[in-house]
Parts: C-alpha cells; structure tokens; sequence
C-alpha cells in the first residue's frame, strides 16, 4: 500500500497541480512577463523591458508623483485599520464572551455589515457622509483627509465584526484549566490579560493581523465606490490606482502590469515580515 | 486537540486569502485572452445569420420580383460588407440588408460585440473577403486606417451629407462621413422661460431673443433672483411654485462632471482649434494655448452662481441636474438630445413635457451669432480603399440606397432611432428627438454646429480628472483659476505626449 503510493505519488497529485499551474502559476508568470512587455490585448504584446517600471515614476522627463503618493497614503490607511479594527474586534470579542444577555443577538447584528458587499456598503455609507457634512459645506471628497477618514469608518465598520468572530474562536479555545488555576494564584483581571489571554491567543493576533494588512493593501470596492479616487487622484489606494493606469491611460497597460508586479512583491514582503514577527510570540502547549 | 482544529481553520483562511491575494491583480488576464475569442464566434455566427437572411431573401424575390422597386435593375453586382459598429441597430442592419439583397444586391452585414470594435476590424481586414465598409470613430483611427479609407468626396452619399462639418478629414481627403449624430447644448424649460417674459422689467421679451452670453447670463441672473415672482406668474401651470433656480446644478461628482471637463471644455478647444486653422476641428494639436480659458470661466461661473446648489459641494454625487430639470426646478440644463427620452418618459415621473422642452446653443461668447448646437458622433462610414473597384462602387450604391430609399430611411429613423445627417431625411423621415431637429433647425438657418473638438482628447478620463479637481478645488474656494489653467493646457500637453508616445 505504502509502496504503490510513494510510486504514483505523482497521479495523485497531478489534478490539483494542474489546476493550480492553470489558475496561479501559469496567469502569475505571464503577468509578470507583460509588465515587460507594450501591449493592447494579452496575445499581442511587444517586448519593452524595463521601460514599463522607469514610467511609473518618470514620466514626461518628471518626477511622477502619483504612484508615490497612493503608495504612502495606503500604507498609512493600512496603518490606521490595522489598529483600530484589531483593537475594537478584541475589545467586541472580550465582552462577548463573558455570558452576558443577548451575546448570540450581539454577535450576528457585529457580523452582519460583512455580509454586504464593499460597493453597496460604500454607496450607503455616502449617502449618509455627505448628508452629514452638507450642513458643513463639505462633502467626503472635498480633501483627501475627507475622504481617508471615510474610508477607514466603512472598512472599520466592515470587518471589525469578522476580525471579532475570529477571536471569539480564539477566546474560546482558551483552556479552562488554565484559567482556573491563574484565578487560584489569584491572578486580577489585568494580570489575567496580560499573562494568559494575550499570550494565548498569539496565533488568532497573528492571522487577524495578516487579514487586515493585506485587506488594506488590496482594498478596492469601497475605493472605488465610495470616493473613486477624488479630489484628483489623491484618494487612490493602490489597487484603485493600477486599474486607472491600466484602463483610463492609452497604451498604459504594461505601466498598470508593471505597477501590479510592485504591488505583489510588496504585499508579499511585507505580510512575512508580520507573519514571522507575530509567530515568533506563539506559545506551544 | 480544540487548538489543533482552530488552527487548522486558520491556517486554511490565511492561505486562502494569500491565494485571492495572488489571483486578484493576476487571474484578470486568461479572462481576457477568451474575450476577443467570444468577439469572433459572435461575429461568424452573425455573419452565417445573414447569408441565411439574404438567401432567404432571394427566395423571395422569385415571387415578389412583379413588385419590386424599379431600381433593382441599377444595382451593381459587386459585393458590400458592411462592419457595422452599433450593436443595437443589428437586426434593423441585418433587415435591411436582405431587403436590398431580395432588389438584387450582394450585402452581408457583421455586427462586432460591444467594444470589440478595433479587434474585430483588425481581424476582419486580414481576410480576404474583407469589409468594404467600417466605421471610423474620430480622427486617430483614420491614421491607424489611412491605407484603407477611400476619398468619399464626390460620391453621391457624400452629396447628400447635410453637414460636413462632421466628415472625418485626413491625409487631404475625406476619410468617412458621419451616418449619425449627437448634439448638445442648453436645454431649457420653454413654459417657464416665457412666463418669466411676462415678468415687470424681464431682460428679454421673448426665449428667442436669447442670442448670446451676455444676454443668457443676464437672464439667467434675474430669474435666480426673483425665483418668488417667477412662481407666482407660473400660476395655473403645471410648474405653480416647482423654481428653485436658473440653472440646474453643475454636479462636479463622476456622474455629471463630464459636462463640463468635456461639453463645455470642447468650447475653448473648438475656438482655438478654428483660430490656428485645424482642417479637421476634431483631430486636436500637441499643444493648447487656452486661449478661450477666460470665457470659459465665466460660463462655469454663471452655472454655479445661478444655481440653488452649494458650491462647496457640488463634488458629493447628491445633486440629480436632470431631476431638477424634470421637476420643473430649474429652467436651464447643459446636455445633450439624449436626455430627451429620460425627460419625456412617463416612468421617470416629471413634470415636464416634450411641449415644454427646447434646446439652445451654449452661447459662449466668442462666435455666438454664427453658433449652433454641438453636434458631433464617433459613427462614421468609411470605405475600403483596397477592395476591387467593383466592390467600393457597390458599397457606395449601397450607402446611398441606405440613406435616400424608404425603407433605408425608415430603418435609419424609425427602428434605429439615429437622427441622420443627410439632407434627404425630411418630412415624414425627419428625427423624432427635439433636440436632435432643433440642430437641423440652427443649421438651416446659417449657423455652424460646434464640433465635438473634445473627441481630440488625449488620455481622456485621465486629462480630465485633473481638471474636473482644479475646478473642484476652485468652486469651493480651496483653489484658483491658474490651477485650472495649468490642468487643461499643461494637463493636455503631457497627456498628448503620452498617448501619441510610441
């Protein structure tokens, strides 16, 4: 039995890997072969080399600022929701599991904006923005501060509930014992937080934190719906930016690939960075 | 064990949200490469529709031959394959098609997918049994098509186009001819603009006396301050009480900014353009001078001051113009003759009536006697220069059969819904849309339609995001005029760069 498996381990294994060459690799290498490459339609391209990355910054014999700025300006929006969504779903989390009234009823109404989709949620969310900040002479793209603060309240409002599902999980899987016998050394509230619960629930830290940067780095429908990058382009997050390359730029299609290309290599980058700081506080039991 | 499995859980969703991480930006393109694929099919299958239709067709004729047109025996025999570029007007081309065929004719129309258009040429003209007649959308594609366009002067369609100032001129010929159009300017509510004529010390004693800006704006001026009398001389009207301003609101979110940063913004191109001697006002230079830039401020500033809406945020998508319009709001609206059926259409639930509705040009102060409404179209016919010499003459007997027999010019009008620019399209063949016969109205009374110069726009949405923010940021106070300046001339010599770059 053993045997004939480790002889056709390769048949067992062919389906699965077809489908991910067809559906990942294959897409994935071709990708990043156009950002090479000049080209209207994906069959006729023609090799460019690097041009494509020197445009994104320098263009017209200037300095190209726009890449730059939507680059920074989704770092720091990625910055802010990472915090607050973490902060606010295990702050949610912590009151939903001490047994009181109605936590099932709270649980699904904290759920239940995830289930929206981010272009509705966005065109709810600016009716009531600009409703709000009409008798202020303002509206929610009236500066790019506007319209980041509105899109961290929509994100924010989005995912907290499914961040705090997630840690409802991770609170759960707490061990009794553990917790009995941290109140028997007679442990207080903040002690008990700062030594069992926190270090307990390091792997759910580790995959909320992992969700929510790389939602923030990708996010695009509520962009697009809720400011579609005005004033200018200076609410552009980064997906929104390489669409508009892409589709609003004539003959751009390699700039917006090439963009594209940066763009994985960042979130890639930069999510096992986190992925290793975070693991290295998880505690085997 | 329990940990065991949450991990588990959560080791699943992290690699499932790297996995949509990876695929978001890169699964776009297989989608992609399938597209023109479905263009082809779509194309092979309507062009097997109609050789069916047009053998259909012939079968016909055998027994209707008695009663067929006098002119069957004139048609030439060569063969017209007609590349049409409106997926709507499909079945309209493909019924007229076998009605000339059933005459005697040679015709297959092909109908490419919606914005398949370019591919689909592409591919079409490589074959052997090409089109000899497809559509140029502005004058860019008469360079990339300057080798296949046949000089269209002097052929007999050519002398029936009522309008050349839509033709597509290139390389010193006439590359193709507009077979429809579009045009806009001011809409206005006509019932409330002749009650404000009634009014004690009204600039203007009647709507046609509205000649020029100077005039518009003056008018305009004074119905937003006296909205209260307006009213009450609307009394016994459908529109008793329904003004709240002259202008409907100059929204500057996605859904309306493109009324000013193209329709108006194509009045200071088309001036310049006319001013440096541009045979064709719709192919645009490298670079503007902005010349015009001033006149256009002060039109932009007598939308926003002679409107209800709050300057500071005509950005944030909540003002619906056309409802105001329809409302009986405002007296005055910039769009096009597209918007007649919105405005009529008993669903949308206005209170304005074909009978209260009239377009004027959007008199800009700089030629305004000799203004008309802007009218312009991205449908143009070209012929196949490279075809025998037999198949252009077909196509060209075609084209005029098209737009000078009943049937063609009831398919034209009445199924398709076009307003034609031919001079044979009169009487019971005249367009339906208002707004669309009061641009044959203006011309036949010696005024030039504006060309849509804005088609010249390089790297449009780009170009003109740029400037619709110079003039958000001017509107609301937070910027200046210079900086809208700067977007249109500057914006339009970088852009040019770019899109014209090889």
């Amino acid at each position: 039995m053993e045997k004939s498996i480790k002889r056709y381990w390769p048949l067992f294994v062919l389906p699965t890997m077809a489908a991910f060459a067809i559906g990942f690799i294959i897409p994935f290498g071709y990708g990043i072969f156009l950002s090479f490459c000049k080209f209207t339609t994906v069959v006729d391209w023609k090799w460019v080399g690097v041009q494509n990355y020197t445009k994104i910054f320098y263009v017209n014999g200037k300095l190209d600022t726009t890449f730059l700025h939507s680059l920074w300006y989704t770092a720091l929006f990625t910055l802010v929701t990472v915090l607050v969504i973490n902060l606010a779903a295990f702050g949610v989390a912590m009151a939903l599991t001490k047994g009181i009234r109605g936590t099932n009823l709270f649980r699904t109404a904290f759920f239940l904006p995830n289930l929206i989709g981010g272009i509705v949620l966005s065109y709810i969310w600016l009716m009531i923005f600009n409703a709000f900040l009409n008798s202020y002479h303002k509206t929610i793209v009236s500066t790019q501060w506007y319209a980041f603060w509105g899109l961290v309240i929509v994100v924010c409002w989005q995912q907290i509930g499914y961040m705090m599902i997630i840690y409802i999980a991770g609170i759960q899987n707490i061990p009794a014992d553990l917790i009995e016998a941290a109140k028997i050394d007679g442990a207080n509230n903040r002690q008990m937080l700062r030594y069992v619960t926190i270090p307990q629930l390091a792997p759910t830290i580790t995959i909320c934190t992992f969700l929510t940067l790389t939602n923030g780095f990708k996010l695009f429908d509520q962009n697009l719906a809720l400011t579609g990058g005005n004033p200018g382009k200076l609410s552009q997050l980064l997906a929104l930016n390489i669409y508009d390359t892409m589709y609003g730029t004539t003959g751009w299609q390699g700039v917006g690939q090439a963009k594209a290309v940066i763009f994985f290599l960042l979130v890639a980058v930069i999510s096992l960075l986190q992925n290793k700081l975070t693991r290295g506080k998880e505690t085997e039991n | 064990m329990k940990k065991r499995v949450l991990s588990i859980v959560l080791g699943t969703a992290m690699a499932a949200s790297v996995l949509a991480g990876c695929g978001s930006t890169d699964s776009a393109e297989p989608a992609a490469t399938a597209a023109p694929a479905d263009a082809d099919t779509a194309a092979t299958e309507a062009a097997t529709d109609a050789a069916t239709t047009a053998a259909e067709g012939n079968t016909e004729t055998a027994t209707t031959e008695a009663a067929a047109d006098a002119e069957a025996g004139d048609i030439p025999g060569g063969r017209v394959y007609l590349l049409n570029f409106k997926p709507e007007t499909d079945d309209a081309w493909q019924d007229l098609a076998s009605t000339y065929n059933g005459m005697g004719g040679n015709v297959t129309v092909v109908t490419a997918a919606d914005g398949q258009y370019a591919t689909t040429l592409q591919s079409e003209m490589a074959k052997s049994e090409a089109p000899t007649i497809f559509n140029i959308g502005n004058s860019t594609d008469a360079q990339t098509w300057d080798d296949y366009t046949y000089d269209l002067k002097g052929s007999a369609v050519y002398d029936h186009v009522s309008d050349h100032s839509l033709d597509v001129l290139y390389n010193g010929k006439t590359a193709a001819i507009a077979n429809c159009y579009e045009a806009y300017g001011i809409i206005y509510n006509k019932t409330i603009l002749d009650a404000y004529c009634t009014l004690d010390g009204a600039k203007v004693a009647s709507a046609d006396e509205i000649q020029d800006f100077d005039t518009l704006k003056a008018v305009a001026d004074d119905i937003n301050s006296r909205v209260d009398e307006l009213n009450e001389a609307l009394a016994g009207t459908a529109f008793d009480g329904t003004v709240t301003e002259a202008f409907a609101s100059a929204g500057l979110d996605d859904s309306s900014s493109w009324r000013f940063s193209g329709h108006l913004a194509n009045f200071p191109l088309y001036y310049e353009f006319k001013d440096d001697g541009l045979e064709d006002l719709t192919a645009g230079e490298p670079e503007i001078k902005g010349t015009y830039l001033d006149q256009y401020q002060k039109v932009w500033d007598m939308y926003v001051a002679d409107s209800a809406a709050d300057p500071a945020t005509l950005a944030g998508g909540t003002y619906n113009a056309e409802e105001e319009l329809g409302l009986g709001e405002a007296v005055f609206y910039q769009n096009g003759d597209w918007e007649f059926s919105a405005l009529t259409n008993p669903e949308n639930g206005y209170i304005v009536t074909a009978d209260d509705l009239d377009m004027m040009p959007i008199y800009f102060g700089v030629d305004d006697e000799n203004e008309g409404l802007a009218v312009g179209t991205e449908n143009h016919w070209a012929v196949n220069s490279k075809a025998a010499q037999e198949d252009i003459d077909a196509s060209l007997y075609f084209l005029n059969w098209a737009i000078t027999s009943d049937e063609g010019r009831d398919a034209i009008v009445n199924t398709m819904g076009l307003s034609a620019p031919f001079d044979t399209f009169t009487g019971d063949f005249a367009p339906a849309n208002a707004f669309g016969a009061k641009a044959a109205v203006y011309t036949e009374a010696g005024k030039t339609s504006t060309a849509w110069s804005f088609n010249a726009t390089p790297n449009v949405d780009d170009w003109r995001a740029d400037v619709v923010s110079a003039l958000t940021a001017y509107t609301d106070g937070s910027g200046d005029w210079d900086a809208v300046k700067d977007a249109f001339v500057t914006g339009w010599a970088d852009q040019w760069r770019l899109a014209h770059a090889e």
